[in-house]
């Protein structure tokens, strides 16, 4: 039932995306200094959320909700370096990755405020506190 | 599934993998002195993607550095040869130096990435207690 209601799906979408872009930035961080590794980074949310064209959540990839993953959801994309690439072929950023990493945090605490709120006022509805 | 816990896990296998780096320039430093003594290095691998913990890094193997020893003048050494010179280590302080720095650096960016995965997975977790 919960999932049925758009603004759960759409804050359950948001956590996940952000979760599976965490993922994808700490595989980066671990790699800062591996040669040959390119940063990696999924598509914004937005733009998953623009291409799914209705207002049924789609979340990072058709088929996202109820389906079990392998590996990161949404499109990976190697992203291009900030700045220079190292002489080793590392195009990893650490400064680049703690943007990022702040991003990703702002929008969990989003997604989880967002769904926090609703449950609340859910249950304010239905007569509970 | 990427689950907040894969990504600690991968966070965590950069922190192994720097403290192993970090331990091999502890030793090239202590040897900095050692007659014959050859710079160790090892070098870090990206764990391909048919494994479970794919995207997460590994060290290879150590190897030894090939760079040339120096002939150090000092007659009154056990190890000189008859012209009075020994072969001392290839280790070079301020390379160790600006390694360890980088190590340090790479450590502590990958705590961080810890810390935030287990700061949302408890954030998750927050929304069941109510």
């Amino acid at each position: 039932m919960i999932q049925n209601m758009t603004i759960f799906q759409m804050a359950s979408g948001l956590a996940s995306h952000a979760t599976d872009r965490q993922a994808l930035t700490a595989q980066n961080i671990a790699n800062a200094d591996t040669p040959g590794y390119k940063a990696r980074d999924i598509v914004p949310f937005e733009q998953s959320y623009e291409a799914s064209g209705s207002i049924a959540m789609q979340g990072t990839r058709a088929g996202h909700f109820g389906v079990a993953r392998g590996g990161v959801g949404g499109e990976v994309f190697t992203v291009s370096p900030f700045g220079i690439e190292s002489p080793n072929g590392n195009s990893v950023s650490l400064e680049a990755e703690m943007i990022r990493s702040a991003e990703i945090r702002q929008q969990h605490d989003l997604a989880v405020g967002i769904y926090q709120k609703s449950l609340t006022i859910l249950r304010t509805s239905m007569g509970r506190k | 599934m990427s689950d907040l816990s894969s990504t600690m896990a991968a966070s965590a296998s950069g922190m192994a993998a720097q403290a192993a780096r970090l331990r091999l320039v502890s030793e090239n430093i202590a040897n900095a002195d050692t007659p014959g003594f050859q710079r160790k290095t090892v070098a870090f691998e990206a764990v391909h993607a048919m494994f479970d913990n794919a995207g997460s890094v590994r060290t290879g193997r150590v190897e030894l550095s090939d760079a040339e020893l120096p002939e150090v003048f000092d007659p009154g050494h056990p190890l000189a040869d008859e012209n009075g010179y020994y072969q001392g280590s290839n280790v070079e302080l301020m390379v160790e130096i600006a390694d360890a720095r980088e190590a340090q650096r790479s450590y502590e960016a990958n705590l961080k990435m810890f810390d935030q995965s287990r700061q949302m997975n408890a954030s998750i977790l927050e929304l069941l207690r109510r």
